[in-house]
């Protein structure tokens, strides 16, 4: 308590009552950045607090689950044999668990940080996108486990894997996106979990994951009209997209088509923009109805 | 009487630093608002969809402002919408018409430790709440070690707080809400918090704080804490602006009315504390002389519950005895509520003797200037014979009163002495005399 400046000059005017312009709630998230900060930091640290393993739990998950699935699907489907099973799983699985974790996390972070949101005053958006990046620093540490992985398992890494970071990104942004969507529908409708339960499952086996997508029919017919599914999937599901790239860079050792990734970028935009215009639009209310 | 204030403030050229400008607040009280879709189901079926909210209006048109460096205290009842105000300060709540304009940085000390997460340190708990409070991780570290000194938690400062008393938590909180240095204090009640020598350091810092020019908007109950901190205040009722102006005045109207509502309830539920209603245990005595109604009363014989220090005080004790008793004694103990047996004036003390009593009569302890500083006191009566061997009646506590601060800006302890202070340098006036009160004290009572 040195300092007899009492003006910060920093900080902006402030209005409440109006509508904050779009700029100004960046702005202010921008302040709040190493609130951000240290909320990751939060939930990283009390999510592997008095466990042994730790956070190699991110790691030891999807290793399990790996075996499972490769035991599983190997007996299954006997004739349809995916070259390098273990590896072609991994590289759709931990990009999955990284968006299934962060949607489900996200949702409730806005109503099970009550106590802050009824008592202190920062931008709401801090705790899903929180949430969010909590996962995503779960994804970059199992992403280093993968790599070994994949060395082990002899995978074609494609010599674009440079491009890894920009699909990274895309995919938080979808993520992101939904979280701040579904967090905010979550304090008005607490029924939002218990569904996207039941909906992220689906959207698991609906997404090609443990399976290549080869092994769905091309076209189905369907009242008469003839979809194509392969087709369907890549424009209804971004995650199929998205999973598809991980999997062009580190399990095919190919290119990724990149208006097709653009395509991706831009609906993952798209989510965002909106998720973020709900999410503000409702967030003045969240101090009276959490 | 709000705006002619405000319009001698906007002549002034500094630009205010909290301006609420004609806010009002809704809550919608859905008591049966629908929660879940099974809810929205259901109800569908009942036709019941648009059948609950009611509406309730906390805040009505509030306008004020405040300036850099002044400091502005809100009184008033339980529910009359200051916390909502607060909260609205604080941006927790957004206004549901009106604007709220805030030119600088807010801490709200609404509760203390609010988002402390039990598994961090001390020290990572700082940097979570100082964050939180919109400050950067390099200006928590530049004060860290000066909060980790207030909060006295040297060495538990790395410990996990789950580990922490809730003093300690306590002490934490206030530490880092206020060396986040905000231009606007927000406090709620929280001083009441810790143990006595702590809410002296936090006294203490509150004005340091406002020495260095801080400003803060202050909402308590503890009306002493509002006259000595503020030196504004708002009385704040029904979701509107009652009175406006000095704290010493504004407390004083602010009591005026508690204490005409509370007589008002008094008499409207008629006489409450009959004698026969004493719970068991709380009479005892051989009834040879049965004390039959205990009044307190204001100068003009007026039964009240609330008195104020230095004003004047009756309590009128109405006795029977059936058969002739020689020389009793009548006595009053005087409790406070704390436990402390402030009093026990009788009538052989004040050397009055009486020889005989029979029938039905009244006999009264009459106090000039009443001695005790605000809080809730209670009145023991007894008679009992010369040689103290024979208790006629007595009523433990049975008569409860409250005292609110009157002229005096004492407020620790029980009593006023009433004494006077000297000293041997040459006395100069102070250099802020109080202005002259809106309404004498001799005539409060009158209200």
């Amino acid at each position: 308590m040195q300092s007899n400046v009492l003006h910060h000059p920093s900080v902006p005017k402030r209005r409440m009552g109006g509508q904050m312009s779009l700029w100004q709630r960046i702005s202010e998230l921008y302040r709040f950045r190493d609130l951000l900060y240290y909320l990751v930091v939060r939930e990283l640290k009390a999510r592997y607090k008095g466990s042994l393993l730790g956070f190699l739990w991110t790691l030891v998950n999807p290793l399990l689950m790996m075996a499972v699935f490769t035991a599983v699907f190997t007996i299954i489907t006997p004739n349809t044999t995916v070259p390098k099973y273990p590896a072609f799983l991994l590289c759709g699985l931990l990009p999955w668990n990284f968006f299934s974790a962060g949607v489900m996390t996200s949702i409730g972070s806005v109503v099970g940080n009550s106590n802050l949101v009824k008592k202190v005053y920062f931008p709401r958006e801090v705790l899903p996108i929180a949430s969010v990046l909590a996962q995503l620093v779960n994804f970059l540490l199992a992403l280093v486990v993968l790599f070994g992985l994949l060395f082990v398992f002899q995978s074609d890494i494609s010599p674009y894997v440079y491009l890894l970071p920009i699909i990274i990104l895309i995919q938080t942004i979808f993520v992101t996106g939904l979280a701040l969507f579904l967090s905010a529908v979550n304090v008005y409708y607490r029924d939002t979990m218990m569904i996207m339960d039941v909906v992220i499952l689906a959207w698991f086996f609906l997404t090609p994951i443990f399976y290549p997508l080869q092994i769905l029919p091309q076209s189905y017919e369907v009242l008469g009209f003839t979809l194509n599914i392969h087709r369907l999937m890549y424009i209804l599901n971004p995650m199929a997209s998205i999973i598809n790239a991980y999997r062009d860079l580190l399990y095919l050792g190919t290119y990724t088509e990149i208006d097709f990734l653009l395509r991706t970028a831009v609906t993952s935009l798209v989510v965002l923009v909106f998720g973020y215009w709900l999410f503000t639009r409702v967030s003045g209310n969240f101090g009276e109805e959490v | 009487m709000f705006t002619s204030a405000k319009d001698k403030m906007t002549d002034q050229l500094d630009d205010p630093l909290l301006d609420v400008r004609n806010v009002s607040k809704r809550f919608r009280l859905h008591s049966e608002q629908q929660r879940s879709f099974q809810e929205i189901f259901v109800n569908f079926f009942q036709r019941k969809r648009y059948s609950s909210s009611k509406e309730f209006w906390a805040l009505r048109d509030v306008s004020f402002q405040v300036r850099p460096g002044e400091s502005l205290g809100i009184i008033g009842p339980n529910g009359s919408g200051k916390s909502t105000l607060l909260k609205l300060l604080a941006g927790i709540l957004e206004p549901t018409t009106g604007e709220i304009v805030v030119n600088g940085r807010i801490s709200a000390l609404l509760e203390l430790g609010a988002g402390f997460h039990p598994d961090l340190t001390g020290r990572e708990n700082i940097f979570l709440n100082g964050t939180l409070y919109g400050l950067s991780r390099q200006e928590m570290q530049k004060q860290m070690e000066s909060i980790i000194e207030f909060s006295e938690l040297n060495e538990f400062i790395d410990v996990p707080i789950k580990h922490y008393s809730s003093g300690m938590y306590v002490r934490l909180g206030f530490s880092v809400a206020i060396h986040t240095e905000p231009d606007l204090l927000l406090v709620d009640e929280v001083l009441a918090v810790g143990d006595a020598n702590f809410q002296h350091k936090c006294m203490d810092a509150i004005q340091r704080y406002r020495q260095r020019g801080g400003t803060i908007l202050l909402v308590s109950h503890d009306l002493g804490s509002i006259e000595s901190i503020c030196d504004r205040a708002i009385w704040y009722e029904h979701g509107r602006v009652q009175a406006f102006g000095h704290p010493t005045d504004v407390v004083m109207q602010y009591l005026n009315n508690v204490a005409e509502k509370e007589e008002a309830v008094r008499s409207a539920a008629g006489k409450s504390r009959s004698v026969d209603q004493l719970a068991e245990g709380q009479r005892w005595g051989t009834g040879r002389v049965e004390i039959i109604d205990v009044k307190l009363c204001d100068a003009e014989g007026i039964e009240r519950s609330i008195f104020l220090t230095g004003a004047p005080m009756q309590i009128r004790l109405y006795y029977r005895a059936d058969k002739p008793i020689e020389d009793p004694i009548f006595g009053i103990a005087l409790h406070h509520h704390n436990g402390t047996w402030v009093a026990g004036p009788n009538t052989d003390f004040g050397d009055l003797s009486i020889p005989r009593v029979e029938g039905e009569g009244e006999v009264v302890y009459h106090i000039p200037k009443l001695s005790l500083l605000a809080g809730g006191y209670s009145i023991s009566v007894a008679a009992v014979n010369r040689s103290d061997t024979e208790m006629y009646d007595y009523h433990d506590r049975a008569y409860q009163f409250r005292v609110h601060t009157g002229n005096t800006r004492e407020r620790y302890g029980v009593v006023t002495l009433g004494g006077q202070w000297t000293t041997d340098q040459k006395p100069t006036p102070r250099p802020n005399p109080r202005p002259a009160r809106a309404v004498p004290v001799e005539k409060v009572a009158q209200v």
